[in-house]
């Protein structure tokens, strides 16, 4: 099954992707940009972002406090308009009412109040005479007094009021009916706010907000890039204020823009004119050690053999750099002294006080081996001894050679021939007696046969195997080896895989078990090598595992890897071993691993393989508990 | 800083982890010239895993170059990135090392 990528992943992935980016070296700008921080803010970001913060809640909180402010205006316009309202109803019915409570039109007055308490939506009017006798009211309930004296004394009591709430208006007046007497007129008006004129106010208000803030966002994006450019900027300045000097550490990402890109190009040039500076001082302080030095002097240095002029008396007249490094000593030493301690090998010094002292007139050469004195590296010397010609005196002329590293290689591939040779014997030597059987039983019994063909046909197999990885592996070495690349569907190659070695699984009853995700992508690649890989990992697992044991694959998909674990439960690789398994023809000096044939390539091979298609293969193991083989393969976004 | 030393034969390739800055690239010297010493100048200088090289580290790359020519040595480098190719090309400082692909081809180059 394929596990979900978790965002660990995500980010150690994508890290990988830039590593493998920068090692690409794709652009110049791109190795100098720093690691991309996994955060809601890059970096450079995070003060406008703080600015942009705080100016959208400013904003916000204007917004509020407008939508606030209409609405108390708004309040305090109606309710004075009300009370403005309610004042002069009661002025104008006050004078009808004198006028008609002084015809005695009592039941007109009473029509009046009704549908004047109506009209104006007054909750109380009433027409009191002193005594509070209640003459006339929009409630015909409250009316206490039904006759209308014809006049009366005292003055209605309550006197003058007129008070204005958020919620009410109350108007209280006095009144002179002539002819008759004082009264009052009592009046009560709720103060009502129509709620539609409120909430049209209010999302006047908050669209007019909620538009500039749109509008703000839209300014801050646009910006955003600028902003960010001149944030990491100004982050780089502190820091190189604070001494930074590395120039990945003080590079912005490239993708902020210009100012980014001329910011990153200043760096550049301050480090390439740095780089020049530093550059020349070497080369001259590297001038003035040699400028007593003459030419022929200067050649010799220049040569990586070591060369020496020694004369009759076995001083040294000449020495050179390479050959001061050869003989452990200083050039300054060995100038002008005696030879005789600094060539340790008798046989050496033998050649050239021979030659020297003029006895002998040809050319000697010796491989010693030369055991470095602080490190007790080893190594090949060749040394060349030759007589040089004069007619007074002679003199040697010794050249040394480090062949080293070909005895190395000389090894190597002895051990190779070796070993091909036996590998290719084997399967050969097996042809041979099949056949043989073939030729002399097989005519008269097909089983007979039938088997020794099927021997042959193996063992051919196997030697073209053996051929095959050596082919390739010499391939590797020449740099001649080249990829067929193409899409490769990836199920039938581990189907394919799997139908391979299942059976001979079976045979060593050993359980292999594949586990593989619902989805394979295709990938970009050589379909025979990445094939090959696979067959070697999955081949040894089943070559080094004892019967009974176990096999599994797992193949994983993630983002764009393909991870193909091949872990078993055989006899495992010893820590000393396990730095070498992908060596050439290296194999392990564990007994049960030489009692099996192997070349020793396929390893090699493999890895070879999977690297030069952008991949790797590690190998964790523990010995006697079994090996994990991972190999990884990039999945090209083209071939998905 | 981690430097990786493998060895291909008799050549030992030494692979430092990470730019060649200041103190790093102090450590890399040492481990170069060490090494180059007790190999005879069988060294290789792996960059590939170097993404940057700033003033020091080339100065330190011309140092071990020079300490390298006494013997008669080059410094072979090999599978720089484009980063640090540029750098030395502009520093006119590629011609005097040998550069090389890959550690292979570095190490095979002293047969």
């Amino acid at each position: 099954m394929v596990d979900k990528p978790t965002d660990a992943d995500d980010a150690a992935t994508s890290q990988t992707d830039a590593a493998a980016d920068a090692l690409d070296g794709a652009e110049v700008e791109e190795a100098l940009a720093p690691p991309v921080k996994r955060s809601f803010l890059v970096r450079g970001e995070s003060a406008i972002a703080r600015g942009g913060m705080v100016l959208a809640s400013l904003l916000f909180a204007a917004m509020a406090t407008s939508g606030w402010w209409t609405q108390q205006t708004q309040r305090d316009a109606i309710a004075a308009s009300r009370a403005e309202q309610v004042r002069a109803a009661e002025s104008v019915l006050r004078e009808s009412v004198e006028s008609m409570l002084s015809q005695g039109d009592i039941s007109g007055v009473r029509r009046l109040v009704v549908n004047a308490g109506r009209a104006y939506h007054l909750t109380k009017f009433r027409v009191i005479l002193p005594d509070n006798q209640v003459i006339a009211a929009n409630e015909p309930a409250k009316i206490n007094a039904h006759k209308l004296p014809e006049t009366w004394t005292g003055i209605a009591s309550g006197g003058e009021r007129d008070v204005a709430t958020p919620t009410l208006v109350l108007l209280s007046r006095a009144m002179t009916v002539p002819g008759r007497g004082a009264a009052r007129i009592d009046i009560q008006a709720p103060i009502d706010y129509p709620i539609g004129a409120f909430w049209e106010a209010q999302v006047g208000v908050w669209s007019i907000g909620a538009a500039s803030l749109v509008m703000f966002l839209i300014v801050y994006r646009s910006m955003r890039s600028r902003l960010r450019a001149m944030g990491a900027i100004r982050e780089a300045l502190l820091a190189l204020a604070g001494g930074e000097r590395a120039l990945p550490a003080l590079a912005v990402g490239a993708d902020l823009g210009d100012e980014a890109d001329a910011w990153n190009t200043m760096l550049v040039e301050r480090e390439r004119l740095e780089s020049s500076v530093a550059v020349a001082r070497v080369k001259q302080s590297i001038a003035d050690r040699r400028v007593n030095r003459g030419d022929l002097e200067s050649a010799f240095d220049a040569m990586s053999q070591g060369l020496m002029l020694i004369n009759e008396k076995l001083n040294v007249k000449l020495v050179n750099g390479a050959a001061a490094v050869f003989l452990q000593g200083k050039r300054e030493e060995i100038q002008g002294a005696p030879i005789a301690p600094y060539v340790r090998d008798e046989h050496v010094m033998a050649a050239i006080e021979a030659v020297a002292s003029g006895s002998v007139r040809r050319r000697t050469t010796l491989e010693v081996k030369r055991i470095d004195d602080k490190t007790g590296d080893a190594g090949v010397l060749k040394f060349s001894v030759r007589p040089v010609r004069r007619e007074d005196s002679a003199a040697a002329m010794v050249i040394i050679e480090d062949v080293t590293q070909q005895r190395v290689a000389d090894e190597a591939r002895n051990a190779f021939v070796a070993q091909a040779t036996h590998e290719l014997r084997t399967p050969l030597t097996n042809i041979r007696l099949y056949v043989e059987t073939a030729i002399e039983e097989g005519e008269n019994n097909p089983a007979i046969r039938a088997k020794a063909l099927n021997v042959i046909n193996q063992e051919a197999r196997r030697l073209e195997h053996i051929v095959g990885e050596m082919l390739s592996v010499s391939e590797i070495e020449a740099g001649s080896f080249k990829l067929n690349r193409a899409d490769v569907r990836l199920d039938t190659l581990f189907s394919d895989l799997f139908i391979d070695y299942d059976a001979q699984a079976n045979e060593k009853q050993i359980r292999l078990r594949m586990n593989l995700p619902p989805k394979l992508p295709a990938v970009k690649g050589d379909r025979e090598k990445i094939s090959v890989a696979l067959q070697n990992l999955v081949g040894n697992a089943l070559k080094y595992t004892p019967e009974g044991g176990q096999v599994t694959i797992n193949v994983n998909v993630e983002q764009s890897l393909l991870t193909v674990e091949v872990n078993d439960t055989g006899i495992g690789i010893s820590e000393d071993d396990l730095k070498h398994v992908f060596d050439k023809f290296y194999r392990a000096k564990d007994p049960r691993v030489v009692k099996i044939t192997g070349t020793g390539l396929g390893l090699t091979l493999a890895r070879e393989v999977v690297r030069l298609h952008g991949g790797d293969i590690t190998v964790d193991s523990k010995l006697d508990k079994g090996s994990t083989f991972v190999l990884t393969l990039p999945i090209s976004a083209e071939a998905v | 800083m981690n430097i990786g030393m493998q060895k291909q034969g008799a050549v030992t390739i030494v692979r430092p982890d990470g730019a060649l800055l200041e103190v790093d690239a102090e450590q890399v010297k040492t481990a170069l010239l060490q090494t180059a010493s007790a190999n005879l100048g069988r060294v290789v200088l792996d960059m590939e895993a170097i993404p940057f090289v700033d003033s020091r580290g080339l100065e330190v790359l011309v140092e071990v170059s020079e300490e390298l020519s006494e013997g008669g040595q080059v410094l072979k480098l090999c599978a720089a990135n484009k980063t640090v190719r540029e750098v030395l090309e502009i520093t006119e400082l590629a011609a005097l090392f040998e550069h090389f692909e890959d550690a292979s081809s570095a190490a095979r180059s002293f047969l």
